[in-house]
């Protein structure tokens, strides 16, 4: 047991906190990849974001001590927020015309 | 007031005039509901680009400086930028001017847009700071999504709007993480800080360095579409509205390249003499011969699928792919010999790629289609736009006497110039040659088939007078280019 948690022992501090942010990028370019639903995607992509905002965070306070990184983390929240906002209008309006949500079902444009 | 914050306003007053004819139109739409049916908005942006154009000719700067602490650079590039986004956009405004694509209530949110977006790619070609950047490509990546979706119930433009928001979407959350790497490995945001600590720290770690920049690049080849994202062009672009596909062809494109002179000028090299830079080393071997790949297989996926394509705003999205490829080229030198051609290219490729989409525009206003059966016998039946169609294909080919050759001379030139770079321009004048073949196509179809049926539309004065404005540079700085390039030149002087 104690075995265990040596061999862990990289993962408190800042590798720990680096290893969630790159394991939610992952995440969400996994929910990118595979999801046919526009919303997945779109959840797929909030989920990129926030791992970046997360590493934003994490260097702030382990590495320089300053507070920019940190400022850099609330402006990707907004700028996630508007994207969330128009990509939401979007989403509706290929509802309306489609009667889906399948992002497959955008086919019209195509070689 | 600090004097540091009152001497940077003036020199960012040009994006000032910008935000004020937002606000305006802002304004006047609440207040004046009727301005929505009327052409009004679009001469505010009219307006609000001339004397923006005008501003910025009154605080050109003669030595590059930084702006709000070091976010913004003010230098000859963002003058030359400036211009250039403030040209595209009375262009992308005055074709929407007569248009029959969009609805008459949506031309002032089309003004709003057009104006935003304008705005967002002042702040992508002058920032020397990675949340700028970031800040910069959403803002015009968010207007844009929008922009290409402007015709609410086609199904077709919804469609390019869902998939420019996908990928754009995808692409700039790439970008951002890595940004954070390159925070996490320098300690800072700003460019010139971060090319200090990157030399600093002798390019280690190494893994973490050339990931980061991949990232980046993911996200900068989004905005240029060049390979491997480029694939999102030819879907937006041909199901986008005309004018704003005239637009997105050339403006978001140079922003995307002012972005990247920058970035791989004042973050990835280190300055050398004046006009030199140093490429610095990622991975194997220095970041331009990655570059110098990338372009070959930009040029060689625009030109081959447009081989074969029945769309002409098809074609003209991979046309656009390819002479994406073309500029990279200009990277590979490092030096300001290759920025100059660069920004000579792109003041050709707007000229040209603006007015043939403008034809492309107009014929589809005609025919109700934009396949290259509806080009058939426009040259007969309108010589005005076949002809000033064909000015525009042959300088978008590269031929001799129009402006896109001298532009594609000084870009090959500066490749030949660059020891072991010799095959990247061979295989840049191979794939000019191929792309004869697709421009030909067009031309064949406009003035040697005959059309199915005649259709008389007489095209408006307003129109005439622009396509003649865009094709008459076209000609002249194809032979009396001097002092286009001197001015380029002694803007590039001052970018540091």
């Amino acid at each position: 047991m104690s075995g265990l948690a040596s061999g862990l022992d990289w993962l408190t501090g800042l590798h720990g906190y680096l290893a969630v942010a790159a394991s939610l990028f992952v995440l969400g370019a996994v929910a990118v990849i595979s999801r046919k639903n526009a919303i997945g995607v779109l959840l797929g992509v909030e989920l990129m974001l926030n791992a970046a905002g997360l590493n934003f965070v994490i260097f702030s306070k382990y590495r320089t001590a300053a507070i920019d990184g940190q400022i850099v983390a609330l402006f990707i929240i907004f700028i996630a927020a508007a994207e969330a906002a128009v990509a939401l209008a979007i989403i509706l309006r290929f509802y309306r015309l489609k009667h889906s949500m399948d992002a497959s079902e955008a086919n019209l444009l195509r070689d | 007031m600090t004097p540091e914050l009152i001497s940077s306003l003036k020199q960012f007053a040009p994006e000032g005039v910008i935000i004020s004819g937002l606000v305006f139109l802002f304004i006047m739409d609440a207040i004046l509901p009727s301005s929505r049916e009327s052409r009004l908005p679009l001469f505010v942006v009219l307006f609000s680009c001339i004397l923006g154009a005008l501003v910025t000719i009154g605080v050109i700067p003669t030595e590059a400086s930084s702006l709000f602490s070091g976010v913004i650079q003010s230098d000859g590039v963002t003058t030359f930028f400036r211009l250039l986004f403030f040209f595209s956009c009375a262009g992308g405004t005055l074709l929407a001017y007569e248009t029959k694509v969009l609805d008459r209530d949506s031309l002032s949110e089309f003004s709003l847009l057009i104006l935003c977006v304008t705005f967002g790619m002042c702040l992508m070609a002058s920032a020397t700071n990675v949340l700028m950047l970031y800040i910069g490509i959403e803002t015009v990546s968010i207007i844009s999504f929008v922009m290409a979706g402007l015709k609410r119930d086609d199904a077709r433009s919804n469609e390019a709007s869902l998939k420019y928001l996908i990928f754009g979407a995808v692409a700039s959350a790439i970008m951002i993480y890595g940004f954070s790497l390159i925070y996490g490995v320098t300690g800072s945001l700003n460019y010139g800080d971060i090319a200090k600590a990157l030399i600093e720290g002798g390019g280690e770690p190494k893994w973490a360095i050339l990931l980061s920049m991949v990232m980046v690049y993911v996200g900068l080849a989004y905005k240029i579409s060049a390979f491997p994202l480029h694939f999102w062009t030819p879907d937006v672009y041909e199901g986008a509205p005309t004018p704003v596909t005239a637009f997105f062809s050339i403006a978001p494109k140079a922003a995307g390249f002012g972005a990247a002179i920058r970035f791989f000028l004042c973050v990835l090299s280190t300055p050398g003499e004046a006009g030199v830079w140093t490429p610095m080393a990622l991975g194997h071997g220095a970041w331009t011969q990655a570059i110098a790949v990338l372009s070959v297989l930009t040029m060689l996926v625009g030109n081959l699928s447009a081989i074969g394509q029945k769309n002409v705003k098809r074609i003209l999205a991979y046309s656009s792919v390819a002479h994406v490829g073309y500029l990279l080229m200009g990277f590979v030198s490092a030096n300001a010999f290759g920025v100059t051609a660069v920004l000579f290219y792109l003041v050709a490729y707007c000229l040209m790629n603006l007015g043939a989409f403008w034809v492309v525009g107009l014929v589809a206003d005609r025919k109700k289609s934009e396949d290259l059966e509806a080009f058939k016998g426009v040259g007969w039946e309108d010589p005005f736009l076949g002809v000033t169609m064909a000015i525009f294909l042959f300088s978008l080919t590269g031929i001799p006497m129009f402006s896109g050759f001298v532009g594609k001379f000084l870009l090959f030139s500066n490749v030949v110039q660059t020891p072991g770079f010799l095959w990247l321009a061979v295989i840049g004048v191979l794939n000019s040659v191929v792309s004869l073949f697709y421009y030909a196509n067009i031309l064949k179809a406009m003035w040697l088939d005959k059309p199915d049926t005649v259709v008389e539309a007489p095209v408006s004065s307003v129109h005439r007078i622009a396509l003649a404005v865009l094709a008459i540079p076209t000609m002249v700085l194809g032979l009396y280019f001097e002092p286009i390039l001197k001015v380029t030149q002694s803007l590039v002087a001052t970018f540091r």
